[in-house]
């Protein structure tokens, strides 16, 4: 096609003062990156030293506090991901119900969440278990229903 | 049948379930319209995150929930070039008759074998569970479908090649 | 129907009914691998011409075919200057001297049937013949002297029929054997699979304790076995295969049991195609089953009573919503 049709192609949606962008929908972490990058540290460590002891429970309500979300913060992202998977392939499958019992409404939705997020990996050559996952599925579901997931996918701040 | 296929399932259809609440909803973009947002995706904030249920690398379905379309995309397993033939036929066959299934995509998302796309509309007329179960029952059948012809083509040339050589004494 | 049959059906109809009750003829039809035949009576009712047309005539021609059907069908066959324009080879049979018995027109009729069989015969009865020499020689040189010197040929002349386009059928004798190599050509991305499978089988199938009399079969994918690797202008491509079929000498033993073997072995890729063909219509059909039974759980998902029932009032008039 010659240039005196490019104009056609233009988005001009994009020059809108009013347009809504995908960064508008969402506030960023109120932490900062650094902030995100060394809570989670700190977390992922301690949430470790938890499991080496055996508390499944304290290990998941402790990463699942205040997750870093929002774009900028990949580093602190993959930590927390890397620590939750860590609690899941570390606990038995009949502990799985007491544990997500513990949880409240949030702590599930984003357990819920990371869930999802490592099965969309699970295709990236990672070594993660599909069938842990899978089971952990089950049981939250079981446990907070479809309104935990409903939340999984309005939830715009991204973990 | 292997022991997580029915988490596998299990985990699709509560994801399904979920995401299956849709309303009418016009275009924002272009008056009088009113298309599948998932499709259009020119409105941002009438989408949501798209959620991906897998068993392992080659079994996977990602699901594109809005606010009056769902997209379901379903990767098959195909262990071989047999199963990768079959599949893709069957797949094929499928979506060239895709005005008699109302909700089938006529082609898949890259990456995918089969794309279904649920708009309000087909909700409003279809019972909800009824649809979850179809992509559930699709899902388990194409599988089995798909083993069954590599068995039979297997069994044929079998059959084919005793019966030929028998003839030589 | 699993197994090919090898004559043609036309002819052996067409012509059991001629020789019933003379008349007039002028059909056309097709066999395997574009052998055309072309029944007529040109000159009058009583004589009837049966003329074939094969695309590897030239090859056949080489080793000896024109000698072998003028030996088949002496008296029936036309000489080179009068065989029909357009085809290879003619026969003329009149209706008004034929055998006189029942079963020995019988056994004309399935003679003449099996025409293209007998033509593609001679480059393998050739072979045959090559090989029951180089037996011979092997010996006396074996014998002759020890084991200083392997004998220098033992392998026959290298024959290749190009039986259709791209594809052709390459024989050869030595002291022990004859080797059948086919090359074929799968069209279709599913055809090659498939005929992947089944070839697999085959190979497979003579490992079987009740085959071991079969022929020893290999095949080989893209590259060429090794018995042909040296002919020029072999494709080496991913949807070319390479059947090799090894004869040992018990599998023409005899006259009946070689024109057995041959009638099998020249129509192996008609049979193999044939049954490629036959699985993907299988598939077609089980598909189409598949498909309609989705469609049924499908409609299951639609309410099945959209429109309601017609609703009256005590009084017995109907109830009508507006």
């Amino acid at each position: 096609m010659s240039n005196e049709y490019a104009f056609r192609k233009i988005d001009i949606d994009a020059l809108d003062e009013d347009a809504l962008l995908p960064s508008d929908l969402v506030d960023p972490d109120p932490r900062g990156p650094d902030g995100a990058l060394s809570d989670a540290r700190a977390r992922s460590t301690e949430t470790r030293n938890l499991v080496s002891k055996g508390d499944i429970a304290g290990a998941l309500t402790t990463i699942l506090t205040d997750p870093p979300y929002g774009d900028g913060v990949d580093e602190a992202k993959n930590l927390t991901t890397s620590a939750v998977l860590l609690i899941l392939n570390s606990t038995r499958a009949n502990d799985i119900p007491n544990v997500i019992k513990g949880l409240d409404q949030e702590q599930q939705a984003h357990l819920m969440a990371y869930l999802y997020k490592n099965m969309s990996a699970l295709g990236s050559g990672a070594d993660i278990p599909g069938s842990v996952l899978l089971t952990w599925h089950e049981k939250l579901t079981e446990a907070a229903g479809v309104g935990c997931i409903v939340r999984v996918m309005t939830d715009r701040r991204t973990l | 049948m292997s022991n997580t296929l029915r988490p596998y399932l299990n985990a699709v259809r509560a994801t399904l379930t979920a995401a299956l609440t849709l309303e009418n909803f016009s275009s924002q973009v272009v008056e009088r319209h009113n298309k599948p947002e998932v499709e259009a995706k020119t409105t941002p904030e009438v989408l949501l995150n798209p959620l991906i249920v897998s068993r392992n690398e080659s079994e996977r379905v990602l699901i594109e929930p809005s606010i009056n379309s769902i997209r379901i995309s379903i990767s098959i397993k195909q262990a071989d070039e047999i199963e990768k033939i079959l599949c893709h036929k069957f797949t094929r066959f499928m979506m060239m008759r895709a005005e008699g299934f109302v909700i089938l995509r006529r082609t898949p998302l890259p990456g995918y074998d089969i794309s279904f796309l649920i708009t309000n509309f087909h909700s409003e007329t279809m019972l909800k569970h009824k649809l979850v179960d179809f992509i559930i029952q699709f899902m388990e059948d194409v599988d089995k479908e798909i083993s069954e012809m590599k068995l039979s083509l297997n069994a044929r040339a079998r059959i084919v090649a005793e019966s030929y050589l028998a003839t030589f004494t | 129907m699993i197994l090919l049959e090898s004559h043609n059906v036309i002819i052996s109809d067409v012509l059991s009914d001629r020789f019933q009750k003379a008349s007039r003829a002028d059909i056309q039809f097709v066999d395997f691998d574009s052998v055309r035949f072309h029944i007529s009576t040109p000159e009058s009712k009583t004589v009837v011409v049966l003329s074939m047309s094969i695309q590897c005539w030239p090859d056949l021609l080489k080793y000896g075919a024109r000698q072998h059907l003028e030996q088949q069908y002496a008296g029936y066959i036309l000489p080179e200057a009068s065989t029909e324009f357009e085809y290879n080879v003619s026969l003329a049979i009149d209706l008004e001297r034929l055998p006189a018995t029942e079963e020995e027109r019988a056994e004309l009729v399935s003679h003449l049937s099996l025409l293209k069989r007998n033509a593609l015969a001679a480059p393998f009865l050739g072979a045959f013949e090559e090989q029951k020499q180089l037996q011979a020689n092997y010996k006396d040189a074996a014998g002759a002297q020890q084991m200083d010197l392997q004998p220098t040929e033992s392998k026959g002349e290298l024959k290749v029929i190009n039986y259709r386009d791209g594809e052709a059928i390459f024989v050869r004798a030595s002291h022990d054997r004859v080797t059948v190599i086919f090359s074929t050509e799968f069209k279709d991305e599913t055809d090659r699979i498939y005929g992947r499978v089944f070839l697999q089988e085959f190979v497979d199938a003579r490992k079987l304790q009740s085959l071991q009399s079969a022929p020893q079969v290999t095949y080989s994918n893209r590259e060429p076995p090794l018995e042909i690797r040296q002919i020029p202008g072999l494709k080496r491509s991913e949807d070319v295969g390479y059947v090799t079929f090894i004869l040992s000498p018990r599998h023409f033993a005899n006259p009946t049991q070689a024109l057995q073997t041959i009638s099998r072995i020249q129509l192996f890729r008609d049979y193999l195609h044939y049954h490629i063909k036959c699985s993907k219509a299988y598939m077609h059909s089980r598909m189409r089953f598949r498909v309609a039974e989705f469609l049924k759980v499908l409609n299951r998902a639609k309410p099945e009573n959209a429109a309601p029932a017609e609703r009256k009032t005590i009084s017995g008039r109907t109830f009508r919503s507006r």
